[in-house]
């Protein structure tokens, strides 16, 4: 509902007359709560005078020179009255233990008696994200959209997704700009909404998931305190005093109670900038003694240009996130791989007669769906293989849930969406669900919620060939199966050599988690679940 | 039950006082205000920093008038009225402590007048009985000038805030203690007509500041000043009808001088016992000192004191950083005074300030450095003003080349050192400062001229290459 309020000048304390001095709106500015109006001075300074709400300007009625008094109307407002909508609840999951809680964004007042008219359409649940940078504004003033076309496209410290409206009709005013922050309910734009559009099931559904909310949600686990040998030192007051720090990183480090003296400086002549003290205290609290990197010797640096021609081109937006993560993961695990092979002869076999009639159901059946059914009942076997070592490195997290995570090469670079309880699924549903987080990754619409809480990876090169190769644990998970192209091979099996496809597998581990022999028995179980067709294709109970 | 109770109670509406108070408002806490005075503001605003600079506004008006006589731009002598001085002078004064007002209602600060005492350790008394209960406290009652004993009771003698009460204009006005408080009001005195004599102990004037800084100073005042007697005592006084007989002991002092006004600045001493900070357990010295710590926190840890009570120097933009502090931990921050350096500024003409290390405390405390000092003489925007006595001075690290002090003589000197202030505390170097673009012609330029002359780069003068 949209309504028109006045726009009265506030309570200016002693002053009574003031003159306008500047108009800092005109008729039809969209204009926030606290966005200044018109500039008024007293003899002692001059101060805005701020809008009440947010709103569109509808009539200013001082010009500049004007006299004004507290209690003066100065303009009409047109504001949107309680008829926020959250577009697209998501729901978020939030793996806690073993049990699954479905959080379900509030929703706002004035949702269930949607209607068409004048309504603000804000942010959607993020899941763990706030403050999430808008990088495309993809509507304008005047634009007539439909329910579910894109607003704008945020970008999280995952990945880009585009915020879809919730209903259809005429933009009215854009609320934001690119590089604007937002966060959960952030107004994007307001909008003259088309017919009503009473998304009943959605109501149902969402009821029903708080419901299950309350009656499961346990309290969150307390975050236990950091170990005595993870505190910050003291401060050296001596030292601190003579820090080659500017006095805002010293605020910082006193607010986060660092000793300066400790930290070594990136900036300029060793100067200590504010990354340098926040990247200390997570150095500290994750139990290294130093920044990771800090002692590396540098790669050397080399005028290319000097050898020939050179374009220079920026990494993708997903490399420049993912690189330092893959340099974390290889700096801080000692990595081992596992190589073997697999026959998977009679899976092929089976993969070739399912395949027809798997299309038919718009499922492409792929051998990585084999891969991954196979690689589930392994971890139900080896369970460490699925499990996580605790940040203060004393403690193994063992998870009671499997979520497969799988390389996916996608034109802005690698991402690795997240099949959820893989275990709960057979190879056709894991085939299916294969087939649509991957287009999602190509068209880069994959939300931050299908890209979390993979307990174990598997990348598969096979498609493009290869004979074996060695990936990377993506950390804090302790390990990672490579799969490289399968071929025929002479195998013998007792009096002659038998044609058998063989599928070359590379395990990488951590190895402060699993040792070479629990690692080689993963293997050569998985070796034997892919040899094994009956129970991979079996449905899941 | 208490007649008053707050979350915190400052006591002082000085400079550190208010902005405490204004500080812990902004931050939520429920803020009670306590001023002995009428109005706020404390010396600073009422009978120091602000009126004084407001004499000396009109002291430098009439200096510059008649400097311009010699360049072809005569005024004729001019008039002064006292008394209509005076007026002006305390409407600047009324509007700040009116604007002051005006911001802590804005701000929901009470104001309670009266003095107040410790009962406890969590409740005051005030003068008029009334008592009142705090969580926590900031003990910001700053100083009052000394008198020194044993002088007679005459209205002719005053201490600085008697000294901008400026009618009637004395003849002959006698200055007691050449510290920056004596010199400031010798230069109003001076400008209006007024017959100065200078008087002070130790061998030199503003003792403690390096001797090159007072060189241009004194060029300028010896010849307009009747007397300026260092390393001299005064002995006694006497009220006569003719004036205040003053009698010296010093080699360059006659024995007997006879003066129709004296003021007593000889310094100034810290409030810290005047209001039974014991009854809560608090220590103050003998002397009214006030300890605390990088919190500001005195030895009881919810009683927190600020300003011209605590040690270190006498200044306003001490006390309203330290309030800003104090106020942020008694709201629960974790601030700490971490300041670096606090300049100080002698609003003489010309003026002299000086910010972080001096050469004297340099060699008092055996610190290697390296100078760069720039003659005014070289500075077009200096000449075009005529006045080219000043200069700027710029100490060094050796190893680092990073700007330890620095100090600056000349009109508006106070104005520029805040650069050098800023670049001790981001500890600049010299390139730092050299590379910036500083605008031309400014007297701003000669801290860049500084720079260069010690990185080697200067080209406005002509150094002889020491390196």
């Amino acid at each position: 509902m949209a309504a028109t309020i006045d726009i009265i000048v506030p309570d200016l304390g002693d002053f009574d007359e003031v003159e306008v001095i500047e108009l800092l709106v005109s008729v039809g500015d969209s204009v926030a709560r606290e966005d200044g109006l018109i500039t008024v001075e007293t003899d002692k300074a001059a101060m805005d005078i701020p809008s009440p709400e947010n709103g569109v300007v509808e009539s200013l009625s001082v010009a500049i020179g004007d006299m004004v008094s507290s209690g003066a109307v100065i303009g009409k407002l047109k504001v949107e009255v309680s008829d926020t909508v959250v577009i697209a609840p998501a729901l978020h999951y939030e793996p806690t233990g073993d049990t699954t809680v479905l959080a379900v964004p509030a929703r706002p007042e004035g949702q269930a008696q949607r209607s068409g008219g004048v309504q603000t359409l804000v942010v959607p649940d993020l899941g763990d994200f706030s403050e999430v940078e808008v990088i495309e504004v993809l509507i304008s003033n005047g634009d007539r959209i439909k329910t579910e076309d894109p607003l704008v496209t945020i970008e999280t410290d995952k990945a880009a997704m585009d915020v879809p409206a919730i209903v259809g009709g005429r933009i009215e005013s854009v609320l934001v700009k690119v590089g604007d922050k937002v966060s959960e309910g952030s107004s994007l734009a307001i909008i003259e909404a088309d017919a009503p559009a009473a998304p009943v099931e959605e109501v149902t559904v969402d009821d029903a998931a708080r419901a299950e909310t309350v009656q499961q949600a346990p309290a969150p686990a307390k975050q236990p305190a950091p170990a005595a040998a993870n505190e910050l030192p003291t401060i050296n007051e001596a030292g601190f005093s003579s820090a080659h720090a500017s006095p805002s990183v010293r605020k910082l480090a006193r607010e986060l109670g660092v000793d300066l003296v400790q930290v070594k400086g990136s900036g300029a002549k060793n100067r200590i900038l504010h990354d340098d003290v926040k990247a200390f205290v997570k150095a500290i609290l994750t139990g290294q003694a130093s920044a990771p990197g800090g002692g590396l010797p540098k790669t050397p640096s080399v005028d290319f240009s000097k050898f020939g021609e050179i374009d220079v081109q920026p990494l993708t937006r997903i490399q420049k996130i993912s690189g330092p993560r893959l340099q974390a993961s290889w700096i801080n695990l000692p990595h081992v791989t596992q190589h073997d092979l697999a026959d998977i002869t009679d899976m092929e076999t089976k993969r070739q007669e399912l395949k027809g009639a798997a299309k038919e159901r718009g499922i492409s059946l792929t051998p990585l769906a084999f891969v991954i059914k196979a690689v589930v009942s392994a971890l139900q076997e080896y369970p460490k293989v699925n499990s996580s070592l605790s940040d203060d490195g004393k403690n193994l997290v063992f998870k009671k849930y499997i979520h497969i995570g799988f390389a996916a090469d996608t034109e802005q670079g690698l991402m690795v969406p997240v099949i959820r309880d893989a275990d709960q699924k057979d190879v056709y549903e894991l085939a299916a669900e294969l087939g649509e987080l991957s287009a999602l990754a190509r068209d880069g619409k994959l939300k931050s919620d299908q890209l979390q809480g993979a307990t174990f990876t598997v990348s598969s090169l096979g498609g493009i060939g290869g004979t074996a190769f060695t990936p990377i644990v993506n950390a804090p998970e302790v390990a990672i199966l490579g799969v490289s192209r399968s071929s025929m091979q002479p195998v013998w099996n007792g009096s002659e050599f038998d044609p058998r496809l063989m599928l070359p597998l590379s395990l990488s581990y951590d190895h402060r988690v699993v040792d070479g022999a629990a690692a080689v028995r993963f293997t050569t179980f998985l070796g034997k679940a892919l040899a094994d067709v009956d129970t991979l294709v079996q449905a899941t109970p | 039950m208490a007649d008053h109770s707050a979350q915190l109670v400052v006591i002082g509406a000085g400079p550190g006082g208010y902005t405490a108070a204004f500080r812990a408002a902004d931050l939520g806490l429920d803020v009670l205000l306590v001023e002995r005075w009428d109005t706020l503001g404390g010396v600073c605003l009422n009978v120091g920093c602000i009126p004084s600079k407001a004499l000396l506004h009109a002291a430098k008006v009439i200096d510059d008038a008649e400097a311009m006589a010699e360049h072809g731009v005569e005024f004729g002598k001019p008039k002064i009225d006292a008394l209509k001085l005076r007026d002006w002078k305390n409407k600047v004064v009324g509007t700040l402590t009116g604007g002051l007002k005006q911001l802590a209602k804005q701000r929901k600060v009470r104001v309670v007048h009266g003095s107040a005492r410790f009962a406890s350790e969590n409740t005051l008394q005030l003068d008029n009985g009334e008592t009142i209960a705090f969580e926590k406290c900031i003990i910001a009652v700053g100083s009052e000038p000394l008198m020194l004993p044993g002088l007679p009771d005459d209205p002719r003698i005053v201490d600085s805030s008697g000294a901008l009460e400026l009618h009637p204009l004395p003849k002959r006005l006698l200055v007691v203690g050449g510290g920056i408080i004596g010199l400031e009001m010798a230069c109003v005195y001076s400008a209006l007509g007024v017959d100065v004599s200078v008087v002070e102990l130790t061998d030199t004037l503003m003792p403690g500041t390096d001797a090159d800084l007072l060189r241009p100073f004194l060029k300028i005042v010896k010849p307009r000043y009747a007397a300026i007697m260092t390393s001299t005592k005064v002995t006694g006084m006497r009220a006569t009808v003719p004036g205040i007989e003053v009698s010296f002991e010093g080699k360059d002092a006659p024995s007997i001088g006879v003066y129709d006004r004296v003021l007593v600045a000889v310094g100034r001493r810290p409030n810290g016992d005047q209001l039974d900070v014991e009854n809560a357990g608090v220590n103050v010295s003998d002397r009214g000192v006030i300890e605390v710590d990088n919190q500001m926190r005195t030895n009881v840890s919810h009683i927190f004191a600020i300003g011209d009570v605590v040690p270190g120097p006498m200044l306003a933009h001490k006390a309203t950083h330290e309030a800003k502090v104090a106020a942020e931990v008694a709201a629960g921050e974790k601030s700490y005074f971490d300041a670096r350096t606090i300049p100080s500024v002698a609003y003489t003409d010309p003026e002299i300030a000086w910010v972080g290390l001096t050469e004297t405390e340099a060699k008092a405390q055996g610190i290697d450095y390296d100078k760069s000092k720039i003659p005014w003489a070289a500075s077009g925007r200096a000449l075009a003003i005529g006045r080219s006595e000043g200069f700027t001075k710029l100490l060094w690290d050796k190893e680092t080349s990073r700007v330890l002090g620095g100090a600056i003589v000349g009109p508006n000197a106070g104005d520029l050192i805040a650069e050098i202030g800023l670049a001790i505390e981001m500890g600049a170097d010299a390139a730092d400062i050299g590379l910036t673009v500083h605008p031309h012609p400014t007297l701003s330029e000669t801290v860049a001229f500084a720079a260069e002359a010690y990185e080697g780069t200067l080209t406005d003068l002509y150094m002889p290459k020491k390196r």
